[in-house]
């Protein structure tokens, strides 16, 4: 059994951001928290908090939260001027206080960047990446009679690559820890996703360009290749795929005639 | 017919590849001009017919001299516009920041150390090109001092040489990013050819920066 | 044909075709109405919720051309539930060469259910999971492969053929954004309106018809009304009523428990799978449970010291002071004994006081033998991710010590009640998915649950819709209509009687309190004092939540705690049906225990006599006991036997 097994906390100050909509001005509220169980994740500590607050009639932190293991991609903190909190590989959700020190002071923010702006406190407006996805980010396959699904093999390495970069959750840590607020990682792993399977070769030239161009009209920043993104992506999605987009858009635009 | 030169232009990665495009054309420059520059070492007559060689270009040397320019002002039009919108993306700054390990002292400071190199160019155009000792080095009639002279005795001062550090310095530190990012923004990364890039690319910043360096200081000692 | 003493329900008509099981569905399809493509477009179909079920209908329903809208509770489709599940997919590919055809997987789905499903709309799953696959593939979900570059396949929660397709451990992802990515391409081509941050609060009728509904926008707090010719409700499962379980947070009944306040009944909800390998209760202010993959018991051990309230650390446990009893119990199925054998297993240990850990609820689940026989690379490479999760929930490194397991609740079987179209007793209000009771019966194998979601709404609904649309003639209904006026008076007046509380507590801790009682006494086994005495506790706390509710802010505006009001309200009023549902059904069958009909060797004793029937409880009004309508099922082709993994 591990040392801090037994029903050990810890006090942390709390400087939580508040603000009530994009437009509003926000401020730091100071909470101190005691006696944190070192067990529960990030998210129950805010828990704590909030059932606190609404305990004494004030308005709970708002935060966007729901599976709480690490997949659906709601959870949104920037945690000590880190996208999820420090830990690599790691959704806000699965973040667990036993990695934070007694005594330390934490600061929790929102995800900053113009395209996803503040719907309140430490819940942000994410459609931007729906909007890029609904241009061009699918194979138009309609529910019908595709052939069967062994008809084309698609060799194992190139399934668990494509794999690789379909395991983003969307969650935009990649947008909230980029210097320029870019959202290339997320737009480059659906890119190659689709580009390293036959069923995304169709439509793959008209894709990268429908969703580069989204992507550049919902004013997320350039990528000037600082590769925060990357360490900051709860699945570790690598640069790679920032590279494939790259490639393919110039492909799509430059060298194809049409 | 050519809408879809500005559209390229104009979108996020097509302003990323025009500036790896264009960087990378002037480290080409670079390495030439370091060559050229290393001939001061074999003896003064090379560096001499080096110099000779160019002048005798002719027109062509102003034909060179503007593509140039044009490598120049692409690479810092693109950049500036990329750095303003970038800056346009997020206008509510984090309170607290800690990077996580992706971003470099070379990354973070590109605009800087770029703004830098601009400034030490413009110097260094006054020192060589405009005032300085090689015009009328080779009008007729004129005698004295060859083109290693010239060099030696335009670098000899401690501002000069103070200037000339700070300007390679940050040429270097420039680079050091540079060259990998290029490459990935051309989208050419490959799992066994990128950690070669990356470690060349530092490589060769490090030897243009050592090999331009050098060269104020042989003429302090000299 | 089994002989019962249910009497059949005038009120459920199943429409579930006779005939030759495998031509059932096909007759079905021909016989039901079709809409011109010309005309799809004059048809509004209101989708509410949009995992699984609910994405791939509102695609699939908006290629064929009708006018969908999809509600989202979430931001963005993209992150419901559906999107956890781990393990994969069935389907009845037979690309093992083992021996799976059609009738296998729709025989061991009837069998897995313990007999509580229906015939027919078993084999239609069976049948069109085959076209799943191929869907999915088409649409670009990188399910694994092997070396030849042709799907792998793996046997899944003790399985005797190996039909579950899997992407890593993140299938249910990887399928809900093929699903979601071709509702974006109908979003695009302007077919389909996706409203995120949307909340049902009521469907709305005309004429008995659903014909819309009542809807929070959770943004903004306004209420919305929104008219259709045909609502289906695609809103998960409910197994948050036992607030502790492997649901997301938003997960709720809202939706289903409101349309049956609306006259859809509501079938079987007792039945509720519990998962048996969770990461254990660690503490007080635990939100939520992780489910670790069931594919883990195929390489661990489950065990627990041979001594009552040993504390010592497992590795000093010498090998004959354990008790692997699941392989002690059940020797020809061992660790991969299903779901419900296992979960109970492992309390049974725990409340005769073997449990480990600090809490003494959990069991080990080991992997040192698996590691020690095929090295821990290849358990790493198996189970790496798991492992990892674990070690960031826990802290503990799984490939040193054993992991500690308990189950937790994970789905339900339960739903509103529909007949073979998915249609429920609200004619035009369709129920698919998870929200629904169809296909389980009283337990859901694993690897089933992702497979019916999709079978529903890409091959199912898609025809069945056609009969209600071009079946009834329907008169155009507009949001101004007086059954909407109605409807949003009711909506704003319970909000209001929810703000107007104005107590101490949050709604959140009425709900754990909730869970609590649900959990020990509706829970892995059930007896007739504890369901009494539960239906006695949530009363009470029903009471306190109405009295001491505290919800702090505007109903007019972004409130997450009256969300959680209006959803904890739900629960503790659907407890109740739950727990009498619990109480009626006087047998054991799949995941529902009843500790007095019990094998002497304490395994689950079925009543085919008196309880081969799906119960759908009808809702008579505010305090008003529901009445029970039986929907009687016959088993022609699976015979009906007791369950035995010995």
């Amino acid at each position: 059994m591990s040392a801090n097994e037994h029903d050990e906390t810890i006090d942390l100050t709390l400087k939580v951001w508040r603000q009530r909509s994009g437009g509003a001005p926000g401020q730091f509220e100071t909470h101190e928290m005691k006696g944190v169980s070192v067990h529960s994740s990030f998210l129950e500590m805010m828990d704590v908090l909030n059932a606190t607050l609404v305990r004494a009639g004030k308005e709970p932190v708002v935060f966007d939260h729901d599976c709480r293991e690490g997949i659906c991609g709601s959870c949104s903190m920037v945690i000590n001027g880190q996208a999820h909190g420090a830990e690599p590989e790691t959704a806000t959700c699965q973040l667990h206080m036993r990695k934070f020190r007694s005594g330390e002071t934490v600061f929790v923010e929102p995800w900053r960047a113009d395209s996803f702006p503040v719907i309140r406190d430490l819940m942000v407006d994410r459609s931007a990446f729906d909007r890029v996805m609904s241009a061009g980010g699918y194979v138009s396959a309609n529910t019908g009679s595709p052939p069967d699904a062994n008809a084309t093999p698609i060799s194992r390495e190139d399934s668990d690559q494509a794999m690789d970069a379909a395991a983003c959750i969307g969650c935009g840590a990649c947008v909230a820890a980029c210097p320029n607020s870019s959202a290339m990682l997320f737009v480059g792993a659906k890119v190659s996703h689709l580009a390293r399977l036959p069923q995304g070769q169709p439509e793959r030239e008209r894709r990268v360009v429908a969703m580069v161009q989204a992507m550049d009209s919902e004013g997320f920043g350039n990528c000037t290749n600082h590769y925060e993104c990357s360490k900051a992506c709860p699945k570790g999605i690598g640069v790679d795929v920032i590279a494939q987009l790259n490639r393919d858009y110039i492909k799509a635009t430059v060298v194809r005639s049409n | 017919m050519f809408t879809w030169i500005g559209q390229f232009l104009s979108s996020s990665i097509g302003k990323k590849t025009t500036m790896a495009l264009t960087g990378l054309l002037l480290v080409g420059f670079l390495i030439a001009h370091l060559a050229g520059n290393l001939l001061l070492y074999k003896d003064p007559e090379a560096f001499e017919a080096y110099a000779r060689k160019l002048h005798d270009l002719g027109p062509f040397l102003y034909v060179l001299e503007l593509g140039l320019l044009a490598l120049f002002v692409g690479h810092i039009a693109f950049a500036v516009r990329t750095i303003v919108e970038n800056r346009k993306a997020r206008h509510s700054k984090y309170a607290v920041q800690a990077d996580r390990g992706g971003k470099t002292l070379a990354s973070a400071t590109m605009p800087l150390t770029g703004t830098i190199v601009l400034l030490f160019l413009f110097w260094h155009l006054i020192d060589f090109r405009f005032d300085g000792g090689f015009k009328g080095l080779f009008a007729d009639g004129a005698s004295g001092a060859g083109a290693a002279d010239v060099v030696w005795n335009t670098l000899g001062g401690t501002a000069h040489m103070a200037v000339y550090l700070l300007g390679i310095a940050a040429l270097t530190l420039h680079l050091s990013h540079a060259i990998q990012s290029a490459f990935q923004t051309l989208g050419l990364r490959h799992p066994k050819w990128t950690p070669l890039i990356e470690r060349g690319g530092v490589a060769l910043a490090v030897l243009l920066g050592l090999g331009f360096a050098s060269i104020p200081f042989a003429a302090a000692i000299r | 044909m089994n002989d019962t003493k249910t009497t059949a329900s005038p009120r459920l008509d199943s429409k579930a075709p006779g005939g030759p099981i495998a031509e059932r569905w096909d007759k079905h399809r021909f016989d039901l109405k079709l809409v011109a493509p010309a005309n799809r477009r004059r048809f509004k179909v209101l989708v509410v919720g949009t995992g699984l079920a609910g994405a791939s209908a509102s695609a699939s329903l908006a290629e064929l051309g009708y006018d969908v809208t999809a509600l989202c509770i979430h931001g963005s489709p993209r992150r419901a539930h559906s999107i956890a599940a781990q393990g994969g997919i069935n389907a009845a590919k037979n690309y093992q060469n083992d021996g799976d055809s059609v009738y296998r997987l729709f025989y061991d789905t009837v069998k897995g259910g313990d007999f509580r499903a229906r015939e027919s709309n078993v084999h239609r799953l069976a049948q069109v999971s085959v076209n799943i696959i191929d869907q999915c593939v088409a649409q670009g979900v990188p399910f694994a492969r092997d070396y030849g570059g042709m799907l792998d396949n793996r046997s899944f929660g003790g399985a005797q053929v190996s039909r579950t397709f899997y992407a890593r451990g993140q299938t249910g992802q990887q399928l809900l954004l093929g699903a979601y990515s071709a509702m974006m391409r109908q979003v695009q081509a302007g077919r389909l309106r996706v409203m995120p941050e949307r909340e049902l609060l009521d469907v709305v009728k005309v004429d008995g018809i659903a014909r819309g509904a009542m809807v929070r926008n959770l943004r903004t707090g306004e209420l919305e009304r929104f008219a259709a010719d045909a609502v289906l409700l695609c809103t998960g499962g409910y197994g948050n009523v036992f607030y502790l379980s492997t649901n997301a947070k938003k997960s709720n009944v809202t939706a289903s428990w409101r349309a049956t306040k609306r006259g859809a009944f509501f079938a079987n909800p007792c039945f509720t799978q519990i998962h048996p390998t969770c990461i254990p209760v660690s503490g007080d202010y635990q939100s939520k449970l992780t489910l670790m993959s069931e594919s883990l018991r195929n390489d661990g051990r489950v065990w627990v010291p041979k001594a009552a309230g040993d504390k010592r650390p497992a590795n000093q446990i010498p090998e004959d002071e354990r008790d692997y009893y699941l392989e002690r119990r059940y020797p020809s199925f061992g660790n991969l004994v299903p779901r419900d054998v296992a979960s109970r297993a492992a309390k049974e240990r725990c409340d005769a006081g073997f449990g480990v850990g600090p809490t003494g609820v959990a069991v080990y689940l080991d992997f040192l033998d698996a590691i020690a026989r095929h090295g821990r690379a290849t358990i790493e490479a198996k189970y790496g991710n798991l492992f990892q999760m674990y070690e960031r929930i826990t802290g503990d490194d799984p490939y040193t010590k054993p992991m500690r397991i308990y189950p937790a609740v994970h789905y339900t079987m339960g739903g509103l009640w529909v007949d073979y179209n998915l249609e429920t007793t609200v004619p035009g209000l369709f129920a698919l998915g998870e929200a629904n009771f169809s296909d389980h019966g009283a337990n859901r194998l694993g690897a089933s649950a992702l497979m019916q979601g999709l079978a529903d709404g890409y091959f199912v609904i898609p025809y069945t819709i056609a009969g209600h649309l071009a079946g009834r003639s329907l008169q155009p209904v507009s949001t101004s209509h007086e059954a909407f006026d109605a409807a949003e008076a009711d909506v704003r007046a319970s909000v209001d009687r929810l703000m107007g509380i104005r107590g101490s507590r949050p709604a959140d801790s009425f709900h754990r309190e909730l869970g609590k009682v649900m959990w020990d006494q509706v829970g892995m086994s059930r007896t007739k004092a504890g369901l009494e005495d539960a239906l006695v506790r949530i009363r009470g706390i029903r009471e306190a939540f109405w009295g001491d509710l505290m919800i702090p802010g505007d109903a007019r505006d972004l409130n997450m705690e009256l969300e959680t009001a209006g959803r904890v309200a739900d629960f503790l009023e659907f407890a109740e049906l739950f727990a009498n549902d619990a109480l009626t059904r006087e047998e054991s069958c799949g995941g529902h225990f009843r500790e007095e009909h019990q094998t002497a060797e304490g395994e689950a004793k079925r009543d085919d006599e008196n309880f081969c029937h799906a119960s759908a409880w009808e809702y008579n009004g505010a305090n008003k006991p529901f009445t029970e309508h039986r929907e009687p099922l016959e088993f022609e082709y699976v015979h009906l036997t007791q369950r035995s993994y010995k």
